[in-house]
């Protein structure tokens, strides 16, 4: 039932590891004993229809909700109920669905920004330029300029000045990405990456996770609705609906089960006109 | 990059996306100005700032011109101590003032004859620095409660206490603070031995203190605390999810602009010799904001220079009618000549004022000789160029009052009506304000200097929010 | 205990007062999330013209027209105005600014604060003007209850702000108007698109709210007696804090909040001392904002993330 989860370092925990999550709003049930498990460089894409609960599991992770029960497990260490800051700084970086750029803030200052938890000056170091603070601030610019070069020509020397509200979309999302690896992660949280784009744009997305696994060397779990994406980039997919998990395998396991299937078209779905 | 046979290409072209760097300037030489202004890096431009004020005086400032000088000094000083919770943080604190209170009330009464039998008498290098500290640490306590309230609610807070600041040294302990009296008698600041005693050492030493803390903020703006306080202003929620600690980040753009504050308090006490609860109340906090608005918030050169302008104008308005006519009248000219374009319009509604107000003159008088019986209030030559302009009866007191709330009218009338009826109401329009300004506003300066701050606050809020120096923001609706 | 009972009804009678005008406070910042704190200017210039309509019909001690209709006209006549200058002030200054960034309407409503202030100072003068209740309601007609003295102007403050506010709950829960004042307050841009003319609405919500201030404003008068340029500045402070300390945007938020921020100050001013007042108010707000931020019967705001 389950598919290979990929290379397996027998005796190291995984890099995630979600342990019967659930959690309520009130009377709401948004998340249902969830378990699951991302190992190191795996490439895990969640899918589900809206309001199946997927962003949800991103900000139990990332610290902005507290889980009601069960565990959240970052390399062996729970992390539930930590602060959203310390979480970051442990190595857990995210993009959001709606796009969260810090707008009036060059591209180059939104990178820079989040190397905060990387370095130590405090604020009279900086002022009085002690060696601490210029070694600090050489090696956030070099940082910033190595993960800005990932993407290539797009996020390219000219436009680091440049205010984030000026960026295309598409420049947008690579730019918060492009943040995100800023803060050194081992696990990287995509939500929905390829919101909004065109067929080019979204295999570009493909490639860059691709890239981002190998190059990067990071685990990265990916929300998204596209099965171009999640087809073209996933080690492992796993379904959800109504907050709890439906399915857990490769790609085509995943995609004809019939849960899936029915959470997607509902019961009949022949009575819907063809899609592709 | 070149544009190549396709065409630019949107998202590769270097050209296409320099296209927002291409910045529109403003018309004919203040354009070219801009740009000379662009071209020169901050740190010159504030080298030949410090060295323009410290040359100031030589052209032979007067005793009040000294005073209008400091007086400007100490509240740039906490405009852009202001800007850093303000201005780059993003937290509306409405209690700012009260920092400044801390740093001249604990000032004085570490340097005078308040505490003990004979007083404790610290020396400025270990005064100043305790009441900072004391400041910063008050800032904390102030900041901790925006952890829980969001900007609305910190405003309301932080109002309050400011409001408390200002009963608890009028109230509480009399005798140690001096109740509604406040406290007298405090020593001049002593650098090196050197104890400053005269307005001209205290400007001096303001010109060198204003500069060094926007040298110090300029710093910081650059670093990562800067970045820190930005980005928290930006997103809390995402900049917590990039390992920035948003809630000590506030605290310690509190502390920092508590600190400066209370710098700003301890020099003023020592200046001015005496402190009293009244100095520290929530009109000089609206100057304070009046500043930063007008001169940008978000930019230390903003904060300084909306703050300077702000300062001059107010104080400039207590001194003579006559320059408070210059004031007055140049404002207005000066709005006209930006705003009013071409050039024939602008000659076609100075033609009409000047012929309408001659026009309604003569028809006064013909109906009547007390109708234009007093005089303009403006003194020197305003007043003798407009005798024979400006409508003025003997007892214009009510008149006056009436034609101040049918002005206000008009001005919002002004702003809504489309570009042709504007041409036609204001030659009314400009009479209108001669005439009020010569029967009422002139003969109150100290209520129309208020008048001016509200409407600067208005005015910028709805016509450039972005202020003079200030950037133009693009908020994300969260 | 009759000491306290007095304090008692002397604090119900001034929370009725700030209830008041907390209530404007708080619609308006239902329907905008605009704190306007240029409220508690609204409520000193009612109180100017209730003081004019009194020396329009002769001054306090030789008023022409029947006492009850005197103080219709004057409560009418605030109550119109006021609301008029409200919706005037939302017009002209707030509505441009409705998706700039909260800071721009908030220090556009400092600034209109300050220039009211100002402007009544230029009008009107310094001094004090004095409504002289005493010589034309006469004091003594009024209840007692064993030795508590719930005199004539306070009962007709409590009768009338119980009235208004009872109007003003039923408006917002049972007619239309108030039905589509709650939808613009929960979702300004849902509201529009269901065709509710959001304009009207927040002109509605400002009329109402500013008459109320208006109003307050004359009962200030007739209660306090003394009316000045300044007196808006510390009634929008309590008021405020009436608002907040109920919860905000909260209807029956408001009138707690009144109530409790008048009895208290009673309690502080007669077994304490006057000085000390305004500080416990103030520390009292400050309590109730860290341990309940949103009020005791505010709800909290969730943030979607």
């Amino acid at each position: 039932m389950s598919a290979p989860e990929g290379p397996e370092v027998p005796g190291t925990p995984p890099v995630l590891e979600l342990d019967q999550l659930s959690l309520s709003f009130g009377g709401l049930k948004a998340l249902s004993g969830l378990d699951l498990k991302v190992r190191d460089r795996e490439v895990v894409s969640v899918i589900g229809p809206n309001g199946a609960g997927k962003t949800t599991v991103f900000n139990v992770i990332t610290g902005v909700y507290e889980p009601t029960a069960g565990a959240v497990r970052f390399a062996g260490e729970s992390i539930a109920g930590r602060a959203p800051y310390v979480i970051a700084r442990l190595g857990i970086a995210r993009t959001f669905q709606t796009l969260r750029l810090f707008m009036n803030m060059s591209v180059l200052e939104n990178v820079l920004a989040a190397t905060y938890g990387g370095t130590k000056a405090m604020p009279w170091e900086s002022v009085l330029r002690l060696p601490r603070a210029r070694r600090e601030e050489r090696e956030a610019r070099a940082l910033a300029e190595d993960v800005l070069s990932f993407f290539g020509q797009r996020l390219a020397g000219y436009r680091w000045d440049q205010p984030a509200y000026s960026l295309s979309y598409a420049n947008r999302r690579r730019l918060e990405i492009a943040r995100a690896l800023a803060t050194r992660p081992r696990l990287l949280l995509l939500d929905e990456p390829a919101a909004g784009m065109n067929p080019a744009e979204t295999h570009e997305v493909t490639e860059l996770i691709g890239r981002l696994r190998e190059e990067q060397g990071v685990a990265i779990l990916v929300i998204e609705h596209d099965m171009h994406v999640v087809a073209g980039c996933s080690d492992r997919v796993v379904a959800l609906d109504h907050g709890v998990k439906i399915a857990e395998g490769g790609f085509d396991e995943v995609a004809n089960h019939p849960a899936v299937v029915e959470a997607y078209m509902g019961r009949h779905p022949e009575d819907l006109a063809e899609a592709d | 990059m070149s544009v190549d046979s396709q065409g630019p290409q949107v998202g590769t072209d270097e050209w296409v996306a320099r296209q927002g760097q291409r910045r529109e300037y403003l018309p004919s030489w203040l354009g070219r100005a801009q740009q000379a202004g662009e071209r020169i890096g901050w740190w010159p431009k504030l080298a030949i700032a410090c060295l323009a004020g410290l040359a100031l005086p030589l052209f032979g400032l007067g005793g009040f011109q000294l005073q209008v000088g400091i007086d400007a000094l100490v509240i740039a000083l906490l405009a852009v101590g202001l800007n850093v919770v303000v201005g780059w943080a993003g937290l509306l604190d409405l209690g700012f003032i009260a920092f400044f209170g801390v740093g001249a009330y604990g000032f004085a009464l570490l340097s005078s004859p308040q505490i003990g039998s004979a007083g404790i008498h610290l020396p400025t290098w270990l005064s100043v620095p305790i009441v900072m500290i004391a400041a910063a640490l008050l800032g904390l306590a102030v900041g901790l409660p925006s952890r829980r309230l969001i900007g609305d609610y910190l405003a309301i807070v932080t109002l309050f206490l400011g409001e408390a600041f200002v009963e608890f040294t009028n109230n509480v302990a009399p005798s140690v603070l001096g109740g509604p009296n406040g406290i007298t008698t405090i020593d001049p600041i002593s650098i090196f031995g050197y104890q400053l005693t005269t307005n001209a050492s205290y400007y001096y030493l303001l010109v060198i203190v204003v500069v060094a803390v926007m040298a110090v903020l300029r710093l910081l703006e650059t670093s990562r605390t800067g970045r820190a306080w930005r980005a928290v202003r930006e997103d809390p929620l995402a900049a917590a999810a990039m390992t920035i600690p948003v809630n000590r980040v506030r605290l310690s753009a509190f502390a920092c602009g508590a600190m400066v504050a209370a710098l700003a308090g301890a020099i003023y006490a020592a200046q001015q010799t005496s402190v009293f609860p009244t100095d520290f109340d929530t009109p000089i906090l609206i100057l304070i904001y009046a500043g930063l608005i007008l001169g940008g918030s978000g930019s230390i050169a903003g904060a300084v220079t909306g703050a300077l302008v702000v300062m001059v104008i107010y104080d400039g308005l207590l001194r003579s009618s006559t320059e408070a006519g210059y004031l007055f009248y140049g404002l207005i000219l000066l709005t006209l000549l930006v705003k009013l374009r071409p050039w024939r319009r602008l000659a076609l509604v100075l033609a009409a004022t000047v012929a309408l107000g001659f026009a309604a003159h003569a028809i006064a008088a013909a109906i009547s000789a007390s109708a234009v019986a007093g005089g303009p209030q403006s003194g020197g030559w305003i007043g003798d160029a407009l005798r024979y302009w400006v409508v003025v009866p003997a007892n214009a007191q009510t008149l006056g009052n009436w034609g101040f709330v049918v002005l206000i009218c008009l001005l919002i009338t002004l702003v809504q009506v489309s570009s042709r009826w504007r041409t036609i109401l204001l030659p009314p329009t400009l009479c209108l304000a001669s005439f009020v300004w010569e029967t009422r506003l002139v003969t109150e300066p100290a209520i129309t200097r208020q008048l001016m701050i509200g409407a600067i606050l208005i005015v910028m809020m709805n016509a450039r929010p972005q202020g003079l120096l200030g950037q133009r923001r693009v908020e994300t609706a969260t | 205990m009759s000491f306290f009972f007095q304090e008692l009804v002397n604090g119900i009678t001034t929370g009725a007062l700030y209830s008041l005008v907390a209530l404007g406070f708080s619609m308006v910042y239902g329907v905008l999330k605009l704190l306007n704190f240029a409220h508690g200017d609204l409520y000193m210039v009612g109180a100017y013209i209730g003081f004019f309509v009194i020396q329009w019909f002769g001054g306090a001690a030789h008023i022409t027209i029947p006492v009850p209709l005197l103080l219709l006209t004057m409560f009418v006549l605030a109550g119109g105005l006021v609301g008029g200058l409200g919706v005037a002030m939302e017009r002209f200054a707030y509505r441009p600014l409705r998706d700039a960034p909260r800071i721009a309407p908030l220090i556009t409503a400092i600034g209109i604060s300050f220039f009211l202030e100002s402007s009544a100072l230029l009008l009107f003068g310094a001094q004090y003007r004095v409504y002289n209740t005493a010589e034309f309601i006469s004091l003594s007609s009024g209840i007692q209850i064993g030795s508590v003295t719930i005199d004539s102007v306070q009962i007709m403050v409590l009768v009338l702000g119980l009235v208004l506010m009872t109007a003003l709950q039923l408006l917002v829960n049972r007619t239309r108007l108030g039905r589509k004042m709650r939808a613009v307050a929960a979702d300004r841009e849902a509201a529009e698109m269901l065709g509710i003319n959001v304009n009207r609405v927040i002109a509605s919500t400002f009329f109402l709210g500013s008459a109320l201030a208006g109003i307050a404003g004359v009962m200030g008068g007739l209660l306090f007696n003394q009316v000045t340029a300044t007196i808006g500045f510390i009634a929008g402070l309590k008021a405020f804090t009436a608002a907040v300390v109920g919860g905000i945007g909260s209807i029956p938020g408001a009138m707690l909040g009144g109530l409790l921020i008048g009895v208290a100050e009673s309690m502080v001013t007669g077994y304490i001392s006057s000085t000390y007042t305004n500080l416990i108010v103030f520390g009292l707000l400050i309590v109730v904002m860290l341990i309940r931020p949103s009020g005791l019967l505010g709800q909290a705001q969730l943030q979607k993330v």
